[in-house]
């Protein structure tokens, strides 16, 4: 310790690659597009090198399959981590190659809006990655704040900048709870480290059973926020509305899927010794997300505040799996949360090329696709049938074995009423496809074409959704790695 | 020697005197001067636990350093985005930036 | 906007309105406590902490409930330093330069400025009176909800320990870098987001355009 520089040098920092390539592809990127015209760059290369970075940087990830490596006990390399580093990565490639024709046209800074995608994908993973309160909580403001100004970005367009200012000063307060309850947490455990904190509750903390409870309740309530479960989810429609498209796509994924991951960390490890202080707050949340998401869902007619909804329901059937935790329900949630993440990315990537087309969010603009564009109503359909849980597809799968985990951790009457909304979103999701099939087209009625882009980003995430859907096998074994080594 | 208690409490009354201003305020710059109080008593409790009980750890120090960088950072951030609204329409009071049902 | 900012008449008149509130509270708190303090009832650094304490809360409570929005900044400007005093009786002398440097000299300027340049003069009052008593309700039950906490719990240790400047930057850079590093990162997503806000879109004074940007954006 006496020598200054030689036990920082000692440090591992190749766990850490994936990230820092992340970081200089963002800074590259920002920088190509300050300089483009004098390095006479096509706009077109901003997208490509984003993409590039993500695919060295989710390649490089692989390198750590069943490892289990640690970074100064503040982040943890393994199976977990790598399932959500590939998964988030992934996330961000296919929103990028989805959506590089909106950016062109809606984007008011475009360099920005790549190298934010990159930085919040860095935030994202780790939350999954991290095993110490500090780092998670800076990875949460990190994929928070880059998601905060994505959401302002888009161009002429009034309600971006509302969206941003309501998602900026709710998410703030929501955070100001979280740290709250982060610090009576940390006047409970006594460290900020996981597994501190979990030997110190297990120990049963003796008389500190109301600060637990309240930081619980402010832990779960901030993150509640992030995740947008309901009574958390005011901002959310409006937000899913004002932002780009891309964005909305982004935040219905990542930013789900980040705060999910930390949840089945933070739930599975040092809080589990207090699971009777915080199951019937989870079951809460879950049952009041599953209920009030999807019956509102019914009468939206845009079709980004509807995806909104249907994102809150589909939060409230998650949580059924953490409020379950075991290592049976928190692979069949890893395993769901892969294939909710292809559906959405598919529905989205879909909803964006047909933006492109019509410049309407209204779902009355689906009217007769399936006449224009039978390809892109076929994948729309498929992922709508997905999301509400049809079989043959990702959907049906992974709810059915997430359903069938709850149940078995006891909780049959909330998994009952999760079937029954499960069953009631195929109505809404059907309103929008009866616009495109039983429809004629308002406007022009001859046939469009996609950018060879949007094939392929919709081709590739529409084979994974019927891939995932039929043979799972593969993806639930990953899923089953991953969450092994959580327990 | 002052009591752990008396800190604690000076925490959780700011922590709430913070929460009403958030509620009550209708100015997006004073929701988030009500912000900075809240986040101020969240690093006033870490810093106390700090002290009092984790002496040799102290990583609630450390954590109230990241506390103030982090606000810092939110509070640029967020001006930026009130300033762009009030370019849009002449006010930063929540309750008229509506254009979007809440 | 020259004209919006306060004149030195007004700053006079809220220097001489603060004097008199502080006046006001102050005295009444010093006396009683030195009072205690004769009387043996607290020691020394206690007196401190109380003092202390009424600057914090009376700054807080200034913030959230003065009408003129400058006053309000204002009134967090007291908060902040006292949170910093604070930080002085927990015997850490690190974060309380932080606390002065950054709150004090940063982000309190920048909350003005804010109020500046979005007319702060002209706003009328902006407090919604409906939701007052609801706001008041929730954050009562919350206040009170902590205050039961904090009372009921058995904290154990109390000893206070001293963290010296050395320690905390070797904690800080040898234990925490990951933080620090994500922390950079961090401030430059805010300062991305600060500026493609702040500054005017293309689209907006496309009066003016600006040789080839402009031509590729059209």
């Amino acid at each position: 310790m006496n020598d200054a520089f030689g036990n920082a040098l000692s440090f591992r920092y190749e766990l850490l690659l994936p990230e820092i390539i992340l970081a200089i592809t963002a800074a590259l990127v920002i920088g190509a597009d300050a300089f483009r015209s004098e390095l006479r760059l096509g706009r077109r290369i901003l997208p490509w090198l984003s993409v590039l970075g993500l695919l060295v940087a989710g390649g490089v990830s692989l390198l750590w399959i069943d490892e289990s490596s640690d970074f100064q006990l503040l982040l943890t390399i393994d199976n977990f981590t790598t399932f959500f580093r590939v998964l988030f990565i992934a996330t961000a490639v296919f929103v990028i190659l989805g959506s590089h024709e909106y950016v062109e046209k809606h984007i008011g800074h475009i360099g920005e809006f790549y190298a934010l995608i990159l930085l919040s994908t860095v935030g994202a993973i780790y939350m999954a990655a991290a095993r110490e309160l500090l780092t998670a909580y800076v990875s949460i403001e990190i994929l928070s704040f880059s998601l905060y100004v994505a959401v302002s970005l888009a161009r002429n367009d009034r309600r971006s900048g509302e969206a941003a200012l309501k998602y900026a000063l709710l998410g703030g307060v929501a955070s100001a709870m979280l740290l709250y309850g982060l610090s009576l947490l940390y006047g409970v455990g006594g460290s900020t480290q996981y597994a501190e904190i979990g030997a110190a509750l297990a120990g049963g903390a003796p008389g500190m059973t109301l600060p637990l409870l309240l930081g619980l309740a402010l832990i779960i309530a901030g993150l509640g926020f992030k995740a947008s479960a309901v009574p958390f989810h005011m901002y959310t429609p409006d937000v899913y509305e004002g932002a780009p498209l891309p964005i909305t796509a982004y935040i219905a994924a990542t930013s789900k899927a980040a705060v999910l991951a930390l949840f089945l960390r933070w739930f599975s490890g040092p809080l589990l010794p207090a699971i009777d202080d915080w199951q019937w707050m989870i079951v809460g949340l879950s049952l009041a997300s599953m209920a009030l998401g999807n019956l509102i869902a019914l009468q939206q007619h845009n079709i980004k505040r509807l995806l909104a909804y249907s994102s809150i329901g589909q939060v409230g059937f998650m949580l059924m799996a953490i409020a379950t935790i075991s290592e049976v329900s928190a692979s069949a949630l890893l395993l769901h949360i892969g294939g909710y993440l292809i559906t959405n990315l598919a529905v989205f990537t879909a909803v964006i090329a047909l933006y492109n087309r019509t410049g309407t969010e209204e779902i009355s603009g689906f009217r007769g696709l399936a006449q224009t564009n039978p390809y892109l109503a076929l994948v729309i359909t498929a992922g709508l049938f997905s999301l509400a849980g049809m079989p043959m597809l990702a959907g049906f799968l992974t709810k059915f074995i997430l359903f069938q985990s709850a149940s078995q951790g006891g909780y049959l009457w909330l998994v009952t009423f999760a079937v029954m909304m499960s069953v009631l979103s195929l109505y809404y999701y059907l309103k929008v496809i009866r616009e495109m099939y039983l429809h004629q087209p308002d406007g022009d009625p001859s046939r469009w074409r996609l950018t060879p882009t949007g094939y392929l980003a919709t081709g590739v995430l529409s084979l994974g959704m019927v891939v995932v859907g039929v043979y799972a096998a593969p993806l639930y074994t990953m899923a089953d790695r991953a969450s092994r080594v959580l327990f | 020697m002052i009591p752990i208690e008396n800190f604690l409490l000076l925490a959780a009354v700011l922590f709430a005197i913070g929460f009403y201003g958030v509620l009550a305020r209708r100015s997006a710059i004073l929701i988030l001067i009500s912000v900075e109080l809240m986040l101020a008593g969240a690093a006033i409790n870490f810093v106390t636990f700090a002290t009092y009980l984790d002496p040799v750890g102290f990583s609630g120090a450390v954590f109230a350093l990241f506390v103030i960088t982090v606000a810092a950072a939110e509070v640029g951030l967020a001006l930026g985005i009130v300033l762009r609204i009030f370019r849009e329409r002449q006010t930063v009071n929540v309750d008229e930036v509506d254009s979007l049902k809440w | 906007m020259f004209d919006r900012l306060p004149l030195p008449s007004q700053f006079d008149r809220i220097i001489v309105q603060g004097g008199i509130a502080a006046t006001l509270f102050g005295v009444p708190v010093l006396v009683v406590l030195l009072a205690l303090l004769i009387g043996n009832r607290i020691e020394a650094p206690e007196l401190v902490f109380w003092l202390d304490a009424t600057v914090v809360l009376l700054g807080a409570l200034g913030a959230v409930f003065l009408r003129n929005l400058v006053h309000a900044a204002l009134a967090l400007i007291a908060t902040l330093i006292g949170v910093a005093g604070i930080f002085l009786l927990l015997a850490n002398e690190f974060l309380a330069l932080v606390q002065i440097l950054v709150y004090g000299g940063g982000v309190v300027i920048l909350l003005i400025f804010g109020l500046m340049l979005t007319n702060a003069q002209d706003d009328p009052v902006v407090t919604d009176g409906s939701q007052k008593p609801f706001a008041f309700g929730i954050a009562a039950i919350l206040g009170g909800l902590f205050v039961a906490a904090v009372i009921d719990a058995n904290w154990g240790a109390q000893t206070l320990s001293v963290v010296p400047f050395r320690d905390f930057g070797a904690r800080l850079f040898r234990d925490f870098l990951v933080p620090v590093i994500l922390v950079a990162v961090l401030l430059d997503i805010a300062l991305t987001g600060a500026f493609v806000n702040a500054r005017r879109s293309s689209d907006e004074d496309a009066m003016v355009p600006t040789g080839q940007d402009a031509e590729a954006r059209s």
